[in-house]
């Protein structure tokens, strides 16, 4: 009778989940992306293009609390530790560098000057000498004003190895060598700067550098340049509380739980070509995952439909979002500069034609899919992702959506390798390992899955001796120049035992001389040659089979409004957010 | 009874003793480790092994582990990159959060709390009510219907309720907002409206068991020879019931009770992690996926200490109900 | 949570009160009378109470058929046609839904297919009943083990070691089995096996298994050291001590063969215990590798889809209920029939 009465209870809800499940999927969509949209980047050297206000965003209106969900904390506040994506654009809205890029969301990016009047001057065109000249009227949140010094002690300050984190490209440029912590101790030099920086007056930053270091103004833009004036560094204490320089400062944080920014009345937008300051106060919500984050904002209540859901719709919701149109209005979709490849270890798949053989058996589709389609990933035949400036789309190897088991298997002529295809352990990345495993092996090959926890696995792979055959590797240019993404993947001089970037351990005297020859260029004569040395890689090479780029979705609320992707980082930037009134 | 007090509890820090040795050992045993994780793309060996020199982790192990529990007692500095000296009780510096595990646990022990403690009240009234009520009506239609609701929920899955409670109610029908921790000293409305959901999974789920526990218990007890006595002697049924009959049935509950509310306030990982919550659970599994010892050897401490604790109190409720204990 | 069926047996005694039928009708079901009342062995006793209850021949022929099935995967396998980690992609959308009605539900795919990789569930599911009960009876079989050896020693040997083993169950209790599991089960494999070598399925198993009988048995030894300590005192053991009975007789031949009972109610409770722990290990990302069919991964996996594909959340989620369903009541059942005096 008990069996009885709870089967025939259990029967009727599971008949009424069921039936939500009635309709059929006939399986249309239409294209959301256009994979191959071309980007543009410039850098302005006319003063008038750095000079504020940024263009007023249409239809925006002042006042209200926008909302920011993400599920973990922001690793780092401190500008100069921020190196994740959440770190560098929530950063935006309280610290200023010295350039920045303004962006129109559809990948174009121009470099201009932030705190900077220009992006730079290369003084005697070497690229070993730059000098920027500060903006006048730039003050912190307390009012006091921003000089070339506060500047130049902020990049000091990141030589601290107490303060880890951050990029380090400045340090080891000024310093000359990896060692920089080391080279010029910053807590035993209080009131000197690092070799190389210098601040001749107020007005003027200096940078003198060994090697001619053409992409300065580039990571000129990262918030290590932020300012801050000695007396309020804090230490690892300005994790938790910033000072700052953009239109928003820090009123509240309790971690892990919110951050909440107000205006900056300090702030002038007559000097800032990028920000603007439309809404009364931020407030980042942490905790809910992508799931939850997705849902809310979706359901549109309260606080949550001034709100966006930073973590990106789950592959599991894509199909809520794509079938619905309402839903799909409040939806960002864009690429993003995160490239995401089949690492070969050059040094244990010796022969190029094994290689080749995996490229033309990948089946990129199945991965795809298996991400949420094209709200999820774009498949991709270049090792430089379409981001990148001057980019060329090629297919060295193709292979159909689906791969072609048949051409690789006349290119292994009659061989079975046994390869190891090493994984991380999460969910996505294990499923990601079968796809890969199932399309290569209808081409002949025996794969091998070895999962590893997911915290080892960045360490592992990047072991210079790892006894691993392919992985999945992934990489985002620090900006978008072919220059932070192939010599730092594929130059043999630059593999480290430990904490190594070119993975796939490529080292031919070639393709090494062609890097130091690209580098020497103009920056903007660079980026036709990088798509050409990506072909040629491929063709001759094979170090890596591309598999996808990274798309984003990300669902807002329907107040929350002037919101975009940013092109350089694929990440949501609120230079322009508002709150529709 | 100050001898039994004073045996338990030396007892008890013997036992956490033993758990942070283990907890420690643990913490060697996994792969991740965490200074990788603080220059992500461009950091070398060198640097690497001096940010590793700073947090003590090229120290030897036993020196490593009395350093730790050292600072527990008396407090030690560690060093300008976490934060120089750090007062008793001194759980460490999170090599993760980049702040004291002291404030760590400020933020997310009151979530873990307020998810825990309101929901086992209900739980357990909830539950050993029903049990009671059931066992005293048996065989009638409430009886077999409760039988049926708790046979169902000790059936399912926590995620599975938890996910499908949250489906129904906050994303389609939207009468509850998304569940959250909001400070019941700022706003005791809200605090209360973000932990309906989880309260409402915790109280299905668990009255079930207790409900099925109590009911056996009574069922038991009012088969025995004491209870017929006193009716034969036309003591009232209230009174039989209610005082005697529930003193004796309830003594085997609350040894339950206890280590289920002290293992719970250890951290409902599977609860927060379904409602977004940022509890004591949630960072205990964060910390161990990311190598962060001092916040893996806090987290283990306090949640044995809850256990240890949850059973001392319940020997001595023990005293006061079953006055065969004796304690000593 | 840390309510082990263990304790809940325990805590119920060894004469739980729930329905079953009574002495007389006992004497009834002994078949004619010739000279005076046939005697039965407990175990007649039992199967025949267990026949008449219904509920229990209904959960018991349900567990049966689960077990059925996870022995014949392979067979089932042969007949369907379908292996477990074959893809179907072809039959996704471009988002990775299944194409069709329910999921993709078809004459080919029963239960349709999982979203994102294109598996077939139906076969997926046979396995990992198997792969779930497994482990369930493996850990179950070992806990009840461990724990009916150490809590039959505590309770007869007493003194110091009672105490010593008093003291390691209070450490197991203190320490939080989810973390400690989240520590060890990721690097267990990479301490016995090469970077390159592949980990079979056994192994992984195994780890499961030892993982979770590393804690479980506490619950089943202070369930039977409480029995044993209230058995020590009587008279029988008196007097098979004054036979002069060795220490191995008396725990296995005198006391073992008196607590049986509730060591069986509790091993039929630890199963679906178990079924869920390995569910909920598989929440956490911790468990087997993705490719060894799991109940538990598939029912987290699929609670995401909820709003995008049901019938995915519906298949596995109604049959892990009904299997532990079937274990709790037939687990009842047992109990009602193993007990002399309890009355409808």
């Amino acid at each position: 009778m008990r069996a009885r009465l709870v089967t025939a209870a259990g029967g009727a809800l599971a008949l009424a989940v069921a039936l939500g499940a009635c309709s059929e999927n006939t399986g249309d969509s239409d294209d959301v992306l256009d994979p191959n949209q071309v980007r543009t980047g410039a850098i302005a050297t006319d003063p008038k293009d750095s000079m504020g206000p940024a263009p007023e965003v249409p239809g925006a209106t002042r006042g209200g609390t926008f909302h920011i969900l993400r599920e973990s904390k922001i690793s780092h506040l401190d500008p100069q530790r921020a190196y994740s994506f959440a770190g560098l654009m929530g950063s935006q809205l309280y610290a200023r560098t010295l350039t920045a890029f303004t962006d129109d969301g559809k990948g174009n990016v121009t470099l201009v000057g932030d705190l900077a009047e220009t992006p730079g001057a290369n003084v005697d065109g070497d690229c070993k000498v730059w000098e920027f000249k500060i903006k006048d009227g730039v003050k912190f949140e307390d009012g006091s004003a921003i000089t070339s010094k506060e500047i130049a002690y902020g990049i000091a300050r990141s030589f601290s190895p107490d303060l880890t984190g951050g990029p380090t490209y400045l340090q080891e440029w000024l310093a000359g060598t990896a060692q920089f912590d080391t080279a010029w101790q910053f807590a035993e030099s209080p009131d000197s700067l690092p070799p190389g920086l210098s601040t001749p007056d107020d007005k003027t930053l200096r940078f003198e550098f060994a090697q001619p270091r053409c992409d300065l103004p580039f990571a000129a833009s990262l918030p290590a340049t932020a300012p801050l004036p000695p007396a309020k560094d804090t230490g690892v204490n300005l994790d938790n509380q910033p000072f700052s320089s953009g239109p928003y400062k820090i009123t509240k944080h309790t971690p892990g739980v919110e951050l909440v920014l107000e205006r900056n009345e300090h702030w002038d937008p007559n000097t800032d070509p990028v920000r603007h300051q439309y809404p009364d106060r931020f407030v980042w919500s942490f905790g809910a995952d992508q799931t939850a984050q997705t849902n809310r904002v979706i359901a549109d209540t309260g606080d949550d439909a001034a709100a966006v859901a930073t973590g990106a719709v789950p592959a599991e919701l894509v199909s809520r979002v794509a079938g619905d149109p309402a839903i799909k209005e409040r939806t960002l979709i864009s690429a993003t500069p995160n490239a995401f490849r089949l690492a070969i270890n050059t040094t244990r798949v010796t022969d190029l034609s094994v290689r080749q053989a995996i490229n033309h058996a990948i089946d990129r589709s199945s991965i795809v899919k298996g991400l949420g389609g094209q709200y999820g990933a774009v498949a991709s035949t270049t090792l430089l992702p379409p981001a990148t400036l001057g980019y060329r789309n090629h297919d060295a190897y193709p292979a159909g959506e689906s791969g072609d088991p048949g051409k690789a298997k006349e290119l292994l002529a009659g061989r079975t390798p046994e390869l190891v295809l090493v994984t991380s352990d999460e969910t996505v990345a294990q499923e990601r390992a079968g796809h890969i495993k199932a399309a290569l092996e209808k081409a002949g090959f025996k794969i091998v899955i070895k999962p590893v926890p997911a915290d080892g696995y960045l360490d592992t792979v990047k072991k210079k001796d790892n006894p691993y055959d392919i992985w999945v590797d992934s990489w985002a240019a620090d900006w978008p120049s072919g220059a932070a993404i192939l010599p730092v993947l594929f130059d043999g001089r630059s593999i480290k035992d430990e904490g190594n970037s070119n993975t796939s351990q490529l080292n031919d005297p070639g393709i090494n001389a062609e890097f130091d020859r690209v580098l020497a260029m103009d920056p903007v004569a660079q980026a036709d040659e990088w798509s050409k040395l990506d072909e040629r890689i491929m063709k001759e090479h094979a170090p890596a089979v591309p598999l996808y780029v990274e798309v984003v979705t990300v669902a807002h609320g329907s107040k929350a409004g002037g919101l975009f992707i940013g092109s350089i980082f694929g990440w949501t930037s609120f230079v322009n957010a508002y709150v529709k009134q | 009874m100050l001898r039994f007090l004073l045996k338990r509890f030396l007892l008890a820090v013997s036992v956490l003793f033993a758990v942070s040795v283990i907890a420690f050992g643990l913490f060697f045993a996994l792969p991740a480790d965490p200074v990788t994780g603080m220059c992500p793309k461009n950091c070398n060996a060198e640097r690497l092994d001096r940010v590793r020199t700073e947090l003590g982790l090229n120290d030897p192990k036993t020196e490593q582990y009395a350093n730790y529990m050292k600072g527990i007692f008396v407090g030690r500095d560690l060093g300008s990159a976490q934060g120089g000296q750090c007062a008793a009780p001194c759980l460490g510096y999170s090599y993760v959060n980049s702040e004291s595990v002291t404030d760590t646990f400020a933020r997310v022990l009151p979530v873990t709390l307020s998810v825990v403690l309101p929901a086992a009240v209900l739980w357990l009234a909830l539950g050993v009510g029903l049990g009671m009520v059931s066992a005293l009506r048996r065989g009638t239609l409430l009886d077999r219907i409760s039988i049926g609701f708790t046979l169902t929920f000790a059936s399912m899955q926590l995620y599975f309720v938890g996910a499908v409670l949250l489906l129904i109610f906050v994303y389609t029908w939207k009468i509850l907002p998304t569940p959250r921790y909001v400070s019941p000293l700022e706003d005791p409305l809200a605090w209360a409206q973000g932990m309906v959901l989880p309260w409402l999974t915790l109280a299905l789920m668990f009255s079930a068991i207790y409900a099925r526990l109590a009911r056996a218990q009574m069922v038991e007890t009012l088969n025995e020879d004491f209870i017929r006595t006193a009716r034969a002697k036309g003591a009232p049924k209230r009174r039989v019931y209610g005082r005697h009959a529930l003193r004796a049935a309830i003594t085997p509950i609350v040894t339950v009770a206890g280590l289920d509310v002290g293992s719970a306030l250890g951290g409902t990982v599977i609860t927060e992690t379904t409602f977004g919550l940022q509890g004591l659970g949630r960072t205990a599994v964060e910390a161990v996926r990311q190598g962060d010892l001092p916040t893996i050897m806090a987290t283990v401490l306090l949640a044995a200490v809850f256990v240890v604790v949850a059973n001392l109190v319940v020997d001595l409720l023990y005293a006061f109900i079953d006055p065969r204990v004796r304690l000593g | 949570m840390s309510l082990s069926p263990g304790e809940f047996a325990a805590a119920t005694g060894d004469r739980p009160g729930a329905p079953s039928p009574d002495v007389a009708d006992d004497a009834a079901l002994a078949g004619p009378r010739d000279a005076g009342v046939v005697g039965r062995s407990p175990g007649q006793l039992i199967r025949a109470r267990l026949r008449r209850d219904r509920t229990a021949l209904v959960s018991g022929t349900v567990l049966l058929l689960f077990v059925l099935l996870a022995l014949a995967a392979p067979l089932i396998q042969r007949l369907y046609g379908v292996t477990p980690n074959e893809r179907f992609t072809d039959l996704l959308d471009s988002t990775g839904m299944p194409l069709g009605y329910v999921g993709g539900v078809s004459g080919e795919h029963w239960f349709g297919l999982e979203p994102g990789i294109g598996r077939d569930i139906f076969i997926r599911m046979v396995y990992g009943i198997r792969t779930s009960l497994l482990i369930a009876l493996g850990a179950a079989l070992i806990t009840t083990g461990l724990g009916v050896v150490l809590g039959i020693i505590a309770g007869y040997l007493g003194g110091v070691v009672d105490a010593v083993i008093s003291w390691v169950t209070d450490v197991a209790l203190a320490m939080p089995f989810l973390i400690f599991a989240l520590a060890v089960v990721p690097t267990f494999s990479l301490r016995f096996y090469g970077p390159r070598d592949a980990i079979p399925t056994w192994f992984a198993v195994g780890t499961l298994i030892v993982v979770f009988a590393a804690f479980g048995w506490t619950g089943t030894a202070r369930l039977v050291r409480g029995q044993v300590v209230s058995l020590r005192e009587r008279e029988f053991v008196e007097a098979a001590r004054a036979a002069g009975a060795g220490l191995g007789h008396m725990l296995f031949r005198q006391l073992l063969p008196n607590i049986w009972a509730p060591i069986l109610v509790s091993f039929s409770l630890t199963v679906p215990a178990y079924v869920t722990g390995e569910a909920a290990l598989s929440f956490l990302g911790v468990g087997l590798p993705e490719s060894v069919p799991s109940f538990g991964r598939m029912i987290y996996r699929s609670i995401s889809y909820v709003q995008t594909d049901p019938a995915y959340v519906f298949f596995p989620g109604v049959t892990i209920f009904v299997l532990v369903l079937a274990f709790n009541l037939f687990g009842d059942a047992l109990r009602d029939a193993l007990d002399p005096k309890s009355s409808r």
